[in-house]
């Protein structure tokens, strides 16, 4: 009895260490659930003036720069327009109102991201299309291959015979089963 | 069965060729576009308006320009590309200055010093104002000098050349919008 109770107590145990791995990952993962809804609803603290400027600024092209954005470019330009954002966030416009301002002086290529709209919108969109296109291929191809009969090989099968043929083989048995002693 | 098979593959294929030949006429159209040459979303629009200090004179307001062709020219002391493009602007200036047109440069991004040399050793015959803020080349989209824009007598833009203007071209511009406004 003793040692059936120990025996159980050491089944439940060794049962105890195997789940332990999976309840640590369960564990870290609802942590990280938890932080990621908590940041979501209390969302991120107010930028000062100064990272907005920074934030703005990283969203736009040095217009006389090569690949630099405005926060990066050293050029007088570049940091006249920060300037500018500067005055303009202090006058009250929003970052969406300011990038809007340089928009219209300098189209559309001022901004560092193309826009979600329009041609340069397919920049996002045409990716996706691309890939569901090759997964709707790759499956219809697919399911096509696995469906279709599989052609035998040569000599597979049992042989086909003429009656001529069969009458010839039954000839053949018949003479060794008299042929056969007993 | 064949046959079908046949159609099958030859609509494929033409899709396939259809796909190909839209991006090799997307990326032909755009390889053959200069990119530092970006056309002005301002041009067909009203011109920013400005009130900047002229080197010798009063200083100037493009509103008060309203009902004259305006040629404003961003230049520098320090480009060289700016002097290319000298001897023809002041041939403008000349001919039509008594027709209603203006030739105004707008120094950018030098010292008032370097500019008035400038003026004063290359004979610049026409009114000069100076952007020290460079608030005006941000209204205008500039990319760099020389840049040109011209102002129609209603205050729009109609024409942005990037680079040393042509005076050919300039005079036959000005001909034309002259012709039209009589």
């Amino acid at each position: 009895m003793s040692a059936a109770r120990t025996m159980s107590a050491a089944r439940t145990l060794h049962r105890a260490r195997a789940g332990l791995p999976g309840l640590l990952v369960l564990l870290a993962l609802a942590a990280g659930l938890v932080s990621m809804i908590s940041v979501a609803v209390s969302g991120h603290p107010p930028a000062s003036q100064a990272q907005q400027v920074q934030q703005i600024a990283a969203g736009l092209h040095c217009p006389i720069c090569k690949d630099l954005s405005v926060a990066d470019s050293p050029a007088p330009l570049a940091q006249q327009m920060r300037q500018e954002i500067a005055q303009k966030l202090r006058a009250g416009e929003s970052a969406d109102q300011i990038r809007a301002g340089f928009v219209a002086a300098y189209g559309e290529s001022v901004l560092m991201s193309p826009p979600r709209r329009g041609v340069a919108g397919m920049v996002y969109f045409l990716p996706l299309l691309v890939l569901a296109a090759g997964l709707i291929t790759a499956v219809t191809l697919l399911r096509r291959w696995l469906r279709a009969p599989r052609p035998e090989p040569p000599g597979a099968g049992p042989p086909q015979l003429s009656a001529a043929q069969r009458r010839a083989v039954a000839r053949a048995v018949a003479r060794l089963r008299e042929e056969e002693p007993g | 069965m064949s046959g079908r098979l046949t159609r099958r593959r030859v609509r494929l294929l033409a899709g396939v060729g259809a796909v190909v030949a839209v991006i090799v006429v997307l990326l032909m159209t755009g390889l053959g576009k200069d990119p530092s040459v970006i056309a002005s979303p301002l041009v067909g629009r009203a011109a920013p308006n400005f009130t900047l200090p002229q080197l010798d004179g009063p200083p100037v307001t493009l509103a008060k320009l309203r009902g004259q062709i305006v040629v404003i020219n961003f230049w520098a002391s320090w480009c060289t590309e700016c002097q290319v493009e000298q001897l023809a602007l002041d041939q403008t200036w000349q001919q039509f200055r008594d027709s209603g047109v203006v030739v105004l440069g707008v120094d950018f991004e030098d010292s008032t010093d370097a500019a008035r040399s400038y003026v004063r050793t290359d004979g610049v015959a026409y009114p000069v104002v100076e952007d020290s803020s460079s608030k005006t080349a941000l209204a205008y989209g500039l990319r760099g000098v020389p840049e040109t824009f011209v102002v129609n007598s209603s205050g729009r833009i109609v024409k942005h050349v990037i680079g040393p203007v042509g005076g050919a071209a300039l005079t036959s511009d000005l001909n034309s919008m002259l012709a039209r406004a009589q």
